[in-house]
């Protein structure tokens, strides 16, 4: 009797060819799809987490001959991702839900149906590579998604398969057209699954009270206490921003920080920008813990560069990195991912 | 894969009778594929075997086969009755509004809400604890005056059955049309439409072995309901288009079958659903069989098992190659209990993890025995699961 594997199945190609190619490699696979969202019928569906998406994968199972089902997670993706996302957001951070979403629910919640389904693995299309209990980047440089993995349960790593981290984009849709998948050509959703058309603006709208300070006017000010201007709420900003800001300044202006208590939008040069070392909280552990003196690679962005670093101090649950070189627009909220110099994710946290 | 498969679903769909199959095939060939419309051989051939489908579903349902008004199927004819006597009744001058009860086919419920968002009304008539229509709504309906009442006869989900006799005579009493949905009454419980006063029965073809795609409403005055689709006038213009010739054929051959075995089938499938609930117990014992006191047709059986959840039963059911349905819907947001559940009155766990059975002819004890064999395991791990995932 050869293993079990439940495969997270969104109805995109990278997940349909993660489960063509489990069977190919002989495993029991089991295809499900997550339900995370509903927004009935207000908004047009979604090219991720939508009925069509759904049906899309069904019909993938359904060529791969294998069993496919739909796992309700509204509930709790709710609670442990949107929720969240919303009060990052509430306090003037930049959150990546992504990251959340893999650490509650593609790596544990899912775990729960794995468990009572007998699957020795779970499979998901991500571009990353689990290979002895540890996990890598992808091999395809543009499409390495390790950095969203760095929360997951250390203990999981050892049951996840990544069939696609080993291929390039153009590899995987090789394969899926190769099996004539319904998927092959379809188009890549870039956007967070639960926020249509990049509004994330209209979700905080449709979550926070109309009064919420971080939907509010505030004042923008320079890093000198200038009152410059008056924005439209600090939620709708984010570090490195140059986008909606007011002219007449002798060089571009960004936002350099965000300060929720005083709904003070800090804005500045480019130069203010970068900074030299970076705190994270929320610690997960993917290896051995750092320890104070310790080097490592940081990234600080999806798709940015990881960048060396030391550790200078470690306080409760948050450590704090040198870097050697200066990073632009280190933004709470968002993650720091820890690398070695082989690329096996080490861990990582949230930017304080 | 696994070695034996159950299908226990047959509320939802049915195969296609080889015998109905067998009818259906000179109407989709070069002798009878004609339009029954056109006034030339073909067309001929074609209508004669319409108007033999059609006296066969009169003769089975105790109509006359000018009341036969074919559909695309069950939720077309219930939108047919529904909002078509709303609109006659607005027609006339009479009232805008409609009462269906609250566990109605979401064909019949939407069709009602439809008629709502036209600027009519629709009133939701409650039932009890054991599904049946609360007679004192019904009252108060009448008595404010609506354009037809809509009762099932047999509920899909639980089975129980509805008094559709008196509550056909109550409303032909206010001179109300009543509308009876018979999709799960056909074929399962005696049906003949002289003894229920009903102006407007629906019917549909696959779940007694046609093909999907086949109904209709027996429309037994038709100054009661006016056409929602509009074309070229074919069947009093009360249904237009050009009729689904195969689908009839197969229609009417499967009513007739189905009305001739009804009684065997009827006394075979209660005794599997009496023999699957008895087991079920004795392997589960605080299942809890929803309307088990109430008066239920014989091939349904809906089940709630404690500290479960329809969807993940249904799945490790069907990884056991045992396909059955829920009691649950997902319609927005989180799994719910359907409505019917929830109308009842049973309390949301108990909404959530219920598994529908529904028999067929072909089912046999062997069935019963695999669900039994399957089930304690299953039922341990999913409330294992459902602990973790909904504490």
């Amino acid at each position: 009797m050869s293993e079990r594997v439940l495969v997270a199945m969104s109805g995109g190609v990278d997940s349909s060819v993660a489960a063509a190619l489990l069977v190919e490699q002989g495993y029991d696979v089991v295809g499900a799809t997550m339900k995370l969202f509903c927004y009935g019928d207000s908004v047009p569906d979604r090219p991720c987490c939508s009925l069509d998406s759904i049906t899309d994968a069904r019909l993938v199972a359904h060529k791969l001959g294998i069993p496919h089902y739909v796992l309700n997670f509204e509930d709790r993706f709710g609670r442990d991702v949107i929720a969240n996302f919303v009060a990052e957001y509430a306090s003037g951070r930049t959150p990546i839900p992504c990251v959340r979403c893999n650490s509650f629910t593609k790596f544990r919640d899912f775990l729960y149906h794995a468990d009572a389904l007998d699957c020795a693995y779970v499979a998901t299309g991500h571009y990353a590579i689990a290979r002895d209990g540890a996990l890598f980047r992808g091999r395809d440089p543009r499409k390495d998604q390790s950095y969203f993995l760095w929360g997951i349960d250390r203990s999981v790593v050892a049951r996840m398969l990544t069939p696609v981290g080993d291929l390039t984009k153009r590899e995987t849709r090789a394969v899926a057209r190769r099996l004539g998948l319904v998927t092959a050509e379809k188009v890549e959703s870039v956007e967070i699954c639960f926020v249509p058309d990049d509004d994330y603006v209209g979700v905080l709208e449709r979550h926070l009270p109309a009064d919420a300070p971080a939907l509010t006017p505030g004042p923008l000010v320079t890093a000198g206490g200038d009152v410059v201007g008056e924005h439209a709420g600090f939620a709708r900003y984010t570090i490195g921003q140059r986008r909606g800001l007011p002219g007449g300044f002798r060089e571009p202006m960004y936002v350099v920080a965000i300060r929720p208590e005083t709904r003070e939008v800090v804005i500045g040069s480019g130069d203010e920008l970068f900074g030299h070392s970076v705190t994270l909280a929320e610690l997960n552990w993917l290896a051995d813990a750092l320890a104070p003196g310790d080097a490592v690679l940081v990234q600080c962005r999806y798709r940015a560069p990881a960048v060396p670093g030391r550790v200078r101090d470690q306080v409760g649950g948050a450590i704090t990195l040198d870097l050697t070189q200066p990073v632009r627009a280190i933004t709470p909220g968002q993650s720091g991912a820890l690398y070695d110099a082989d690329g096996r994710l080490l861990g990582g946290g949230v930017i304080a | 894969m696994p070695k034996r498969l159950v299908y226990l679903d047959n509320a939802a769909t049915t195969p296609v009778r080889p015998e109905v199959l067998e009818a259906m095939l000179p109407y989709l060939g070069p002798d009878a594929f004609g339009n029954p419309s056109s006034p030339h051989r073909f067309g001929r051939a074609a209508r004669a075997g319409v108007e033999e489908a059609k006296r066969r579903i009169a003769a089975a349902l105790g109509a006359d086969p000018g009341q036969v008004i074919f559909t695309s199927g069950g939720t077309e004819a219930d939108n047919l009755a529904v909002i078509g006597c709303a609109l006659a009744a607005r027609e006339r001058g009479g009232p805008f509004r409609v009462a269906v009860s609250a566990i109605e086919h979401k064909a019949v419920l939407a069709a009602a809400h439809a008629v709502a968002r036209l600027g009519g009304e629709e009133i939701i008539l409650p039932v009890n604890g054991q599904g049946e229509v609360v007679e004192d709504a019904l009252s108060e309906a009448l008595a404010r005056g609506v354009a037809v009442v809509s009762v099932m006869w047999v509920n899909n989900e639980i089975g129980v059955l509805q008094p559709v006799a008196r509550l056909a005579a109550r409303c032909r009493e206010a001179g109300v049309p009543f509308h009876v949905d018979g999709v799960q009454a056909f074929g399962k419980i005696p049906v003949s439409l002289s003894d229920v006063a009903c102006t407007l029965f629906t019917v549909s073809g696959h779940k007694v072995g046609a093909p999907k795609g086949i109904g209709a409403l027996v429309v037994r005055d038709r100054h009661v309901v006016e056409a929602i689709i509009h074309g070229g006038g074919q069947q009093f213009g009360i249904r237009p288009g050009t009729e689904n010739v195969p689908g009839i054929v197969g229609f009417g051959a499967a009513v007739e079958l189905a009305a001739r075995e009804q009684a065997a089938f009827a006394a075979r499938v209660a005794a599997l659903r009496d023999e699957l609930e008895r087991r079920l117990l004795a392997v589960v014992p605080d299942a809890v069989i929803n309307a088990a006191n109430g008066r239920r047709a014989p091939h349904v059986t809906s089940v709630s098992i404690p500290g479960t959840d329809s969807e993940a039963l249904l799945m490790h059911l069907d990884l056991a190659g045992i396909a059955c349905s829920s009691g649950s819907a997902c319609s927005t947001g989180a799994v719910e209990p359907s409505h019917v559940l929830t109308a009842m009155g049973v309390p949301r766990d108990l909404g959530v993890a219920a598994l529908r059975f529904s028999f067929g002819k072909d089912n046999t004890l062997d069935d019963i025995e695999t669900v039994i064999a399957a089930l304690p395991k299953i039922v341990e791990k999913v409330r294992a699961l459902s602990a973790v995932l909904h504490r």
